[in-house]
Formats: structure tokens, sequence, C-alpha cells
């Protein structure tokens, strides 16, 4: 534990900052709660034209959930970290970052659980207590129960770590191609996709669907989003965890490895 | 001691062809360019010296130090510092020394100078008293707490490069890396740092190794240069030996009323090129260089006022910076060839 706690500062840090730049943040919540709100209209639509009450095994009313549960959860998992390493291999700072007796990976997700946490408070929380009285009073599903939450909260901490595990490796590229904005770009579209943050995964063919349990990415949003809505129970939600799990230490595994490739062929740029 | 071992370093980067044409072309086709950065380098530094390494851009310097921290693997040869290979055990490596890349800043950009002091204090692990006094110093040698709370982002350069070098010394490293630390600086910023350096060196037996451009840094600071030139060592010694070596000829300018009446050569009896003077009509000065080792300044005087009226007269002594320039250009001419 005493060797976890030299990154306790990256992560103080990291809030610190964002809290320097509100601006951009107030800006970046109005610009996904909208996304958010669009994606409930458009939804709204097709279930209002749609012959059938279910669709892909959601009901209008846990669509909705769905929806704001995607958002709630993509704000506290959804932290890109290979932005931070692209900018670290283009400009070369990532030598300042390797005279320090410390872990490059480690440092990095000790900066995305800052975000993370600041992310949780500002905006999620609000949504979320937001949602679930729209839940109560609204829709009339009465709250989520506490099992659920808990649960929902210990598969978001695993999609939080699956997807910044997931992400360093991608960052790694850069050190390659030593330029990667395009590449971020494509991952950003693909995960949307693949997460089932656009649209639920149960929507998929099965085929398709079978493909998918074995990425990592229906791990990273789908699963807890599918968690807190009780889609899984006994056996099955005890599978969606440990594969969430064995997701953890592949990718942790993997990073390592690629890691100690790159540091034998490092070039650091200018000067 | 630091131990370099016949290290070389070799970059391959893909071949890059000009022009839209070529870039196309370099899509489909791969050829690799391979550049021998450093070849085969090796030298030993003991506890507590100061080391000058100097180079023209693009020698290698800056390759050699991010070898010896740990950022890169040589391809070959071995490194150890203080015993610990910095390649295998960086982490360890880095927790023992403190590395300054002028040109970088290894501070957090948007938060206070103070806030960077805090994180590096839980990084390194330095406890509370040790940080007190610690800062105490530092702040008495590098006048940090005049800007101690303002973010590193306002700082001017001469500010954030004290303030980079208290950040490189916060954790007492038995090993300086300073890669031009000097650069950009007003004189009176470069005599501070110097000061700060050699009073770190003086008081806590800290090994330092800077690479520079100025060569008023090694004047003031270095017992020892090492001058590497296309990624080979070409010099190791004192800079009063390479002044000794290299610098054979001095230079003595005299304010004159006339032009020499002869050449001052035959008056001395040695053959032309070990005495050259040059005559400038608009300024009525003479410029004499000559082979220190066949004449000296009292012979050059004397001769000089049997050919002329002298009004004034200044000794100057061969710089470093024209010696190292030689250097350069010579070693240059010869890798070429």
């Amino acid at each position: 534990m005493k060797g976890l706690r030299i990154y306790l500062p990256f992560t103080v840090n990291e809030i610190k900052r964002q809290m320097s730049y509100k601006g951009a943040f107030y800006l970046f919540i109005l610009i996904s709660t909208f996304g958010s709100f669009v994606s409930y209209f458009l939804w709204s639509a097709i279930y209002g034209s749609s012959p059938q009450a279910v669709l892909g095994g959601l009901s209008r009313s846990e669509m909705t959930v769905y929806i704001f549960m995607v958002y709630v959860t993509s704000a506290i998992v959804n932290i890109s970290i290979s932005d931070w390493v692209s900018e670290d291999v283009v400009k070369g700072t990532v030598a300042m970052q390797l005279i320090k007796p410390m872990d490059y990976r480690l440092s990095l997700i000790a900066r995305a659980t800052g975000v993370m946490a600041y992310q949780f408070v500002l905006p999620s929380v609000f949504i979320w207590i937001g949602l679930e009285v729209y839940k109560y009073f609204v829709l009339g599903l009465g709250f989520t129960a506490l099992a659920n939450i808990g649960l929902y909260l210990l598969s978001s901490l695993m999609s939080f770590l699956i997807f910044v595990l997931f992400d360093f490796c991608v960052g790694m590229i850069a050190f390659f191609t030593n330029y990667i904005f395009g590449l971020l770009m494509v991952k950003e579209a693909l995960l949307s996709f693949l997460t089932g943050q656009l649209i639920p995964l149960s929507f998929f063919p099965a085929a398709v669907q079978r493909i998918f349990d074995f990425l990592p990415f229906s791990s990273m949003i789908y699963t807890p989003v599918m968690i807190y809505l009780g889609k899984y129970r006994g056996g099955e939600l005890a599978w969606v965890l440990l594969r969430q799990l064995i997701w953890v230490l592949l990718l942790y595994g993997l990073g390592s490895l690629i890691w100690r490739r790159v540091t034998k062929r490092l070039v650091v740029l200018g000067g | 001691m630091i131990e370099v071992k016949h290290i070389r370093k070799e970059f391959v980067t893909p071949k890059k062809y000009p022009g839209l044409k070529g870039a196309i072309k370099g899509l489909f086709r791969r050829e690799k360019v391979r550049k021998v950065a450093v070849d085969d380098i090796s030298f030993t530094i003991e506890d507590g010296e100061i080391v000058g390494y100097i180079g023209s851009n693009g020698a290698g310097k800056s390759t050699t130090i991010k070898m010896m921290t740990g950022i890169l693997r040589p391809t070959s040869g071995e490194i150890l510092v203080n015993g610990i290979d910095p390649a295998k055990n960086r982490k360890e490596n880095a927790a023992k020394i403190g590395v300054v890349f002028g040109q970088r800043t290894q501070l957090w950009w948007d938060l206070p100078l103070s806030e960077s002091f805090t994180i590096l204090r839980e990084i390194y692990d330095v406890p509370r008293e040790d940080y007190e006094s610690r800062m105490a110093f530092l702040n008495e040698v590098l006048g940090l707490q005049e800007f101690f709370d303002s973010p590193v982002r306002t700082l001017s350069l001469g500010q954030r490069m004290r303030a980079d070098l208290g950040a490189a010394l916060l954790h007492n490293p038995k090993v300086l890396y300073l890669d031009e630390p000097t650069i950009g600086l007003d004189i009176v910023v470069k005599d501070n740092i110097r000061k700060a350096i050699r009073r770190i060196n003086r008081e806590h037996n800290t090994t330092v190794i800077l690479t520079t451009h100025d060569m008023g840094d090694i004047e003031e600071l270095c017992s020892r240069i090492i001058i590497i030139d296309e990624g080979r060592k070409i010099y190791d010694g004192t800079p009063e030996h390479l002044r000794d070596t290299y610098g054979s000829h001095r230079m003595v300018r005299a304010e004159v009323s006339r032009p020499l009446s002869g050449d001052l050569w035959a008056l001395l009896q040695v053959e032309p090129q070990a005495c050259i003077a040059d005559y400038d009509p608009q300024r009525k000065l003479v410029e004499i260089r000559f082979d220190k080792n066949r004449l000296h300044v009292p012979q050059i005087l004397h001769g000089l006022m049997q050919l002329t009226e002298v009004s004034d007269v200044h000794i100057i002594e061969t710089d470093l910076a024209e010696i190292v320039k030689q250097i350069y250009t010579h070693g240059a001419s010869e890798g070429r060839a």
C-alpha cells in the first residue's frame, strides 16, 4: 500500500487541475447532457412508432434509465488516458515522467482516478439522483434496490480499470507512430458503438453478440448499466462480474508486456 | 561512481521521401534508416566530480544523458550508476538521481510551484524534517520563495530554471544530471545557477554531469571535460590540459601609430607561420598570433617596438570556446572523410 501512496498526489492534483479549468468542464457537461437528451427523444420516437412495447429486451421506461445511466457511467469510466500518453510522446515530456521513481502507467491511472472522482461528483451523482426521482415519481418504477446499486458501483469500478488499461495499450501505439490523433478519433467512434453507449448491445444479432462476449468492450459500459437495470441474475451475474475481473487482469498483463517492449525501443522526441 | 562501458545507441527510423509524391511512396515502402547517435563511449566518473559533457548540436550528448538516467536503453554496452543499471532498474536509479533538462520542465505546469514541491516530496518519500531543512537550503541558494506560490506557467525562464533545479535537488540526489541548465538565461541568473551548482557540489559532494554550449559554465564549474563528436569521445581531461594541447597559439593586440616597417617573424628569427601579424589600417591595430611554445610575450613586444610606435597592448589568452570550435569543425571534417 505504501507503494501506491506515492501516486495519490497525482489523483489529488488532477482534481485541482480539473477545477482550475471550470469553463471547459461545464461546456463538456452541457454538450454531453445535450447528447443524452437527443438520444432520449430519438428512442421515444422509436418506441412511439413501434407496435411492440419491448425492444431489444428493454421497455420504454427501462430504455430511459439505460440512456441516462450510460451517461452517468461513461462520465466515470470513459477517461481517455491515451490523450495524455500521446501528448507526452509528441512533446517529448515522457522523459520527464521517466526520470521520476514511479511507474508511468500507475501515475496515469492515478490521474484518471482524479478525473473519475471529480466527474462522479460533478455531474454524475446529480444526474443519477435526478434519474431516480424521475423513475420513482414519473415512470412509477420505484427506486433501484441497494444491492443493484452496490453491484453497479463494483462493476463500474472494474469498467473504469478495463477502460484505462485498454486505453493505455492504445496510447502505446503513439510510441511507434509518434502521432495518434486520428487513431484516437477512430477509437472514440468504435467504442461508442461497441461498448453499448449508442445502442444497447442486446439490439445486435445473436451472432454478433457472441463475438462481443469475447471482446472487452461490452464490459466497459454495457455490463454495469445492465446490472443496474437488474437484467442479470444468479449465475449470469457472477459470470459477467468474473468476466470483468478477467479483462482487468488480461489487459494489465498486456499493458506490462507492451510497456516492456516500448522502453526498449523508446525514442524521445526533441533534444 | 558512474561507469560507462562501451555504450552504443542506434535509432532506427523509417525513411522519409521528399514532397507529396514521396509521402505517398512512404505509405507503401518501409525503408529503414539506421542512425548511430552514440558510438562506443566509455568513461568513469568519481563521486563529487563536476564533469562537463560537451559537443556540437546532435553530437549525442543528450542521448548519453538519457541513457545514464535510464530513459533510453543502450543498444549495446553497459552503464552502472553507483552499481545500479539505470535501464534495468529505472525506478531504483531514479530515486537517487536528480535531472534537469533545460528545455523542458518536470514541474506541474498548471499548478503553483509549491504544489509541485509537495508532490515531489511524496514521490521521493522525503521525510518532513528533511524537507524543511532542504527547502531552507534551496531557498537560500536559489531564492525560490519569491515565486513559490505562482503557477509554474507564469514563471520567467530564469525562475523556472531555478525552480527546476530546486525540484531536482529536493531529495538530495547523489548524482545530478544537467542538460543545458543555463540555456537562454541572462548573465545574472546564469551566475546564480552556477553558484548554486558549486555550493551543492561542495556541501553535499554531489556528482554533477552537465552538458552545455556555454564555455563559461565549463570554465567556472568543471574540473574535467569530455568532448564528443558524431557519437564518439574525442577528448577526456581537464580544461587546462585541453588549452595546453590544442591552444598552442596566443595573441597580442597592439594599438600602433603606423604600420610595421618590416616582418616581425624575420626579426625574431622564426618561420612565418609561428608569428603572424595582421595590420588593420582603419583601427590602427596590429594583431599578432604566435606559437606560445616558441615565443614569449616579452620577445614579441620587444620586436614590435623596434618596428613601430606602440601606444597600448592587450595580451589575449586563447579561450576555451575558440579551441572547442576548432575541435568541432576539425572533428566534423574528419568524420566526413
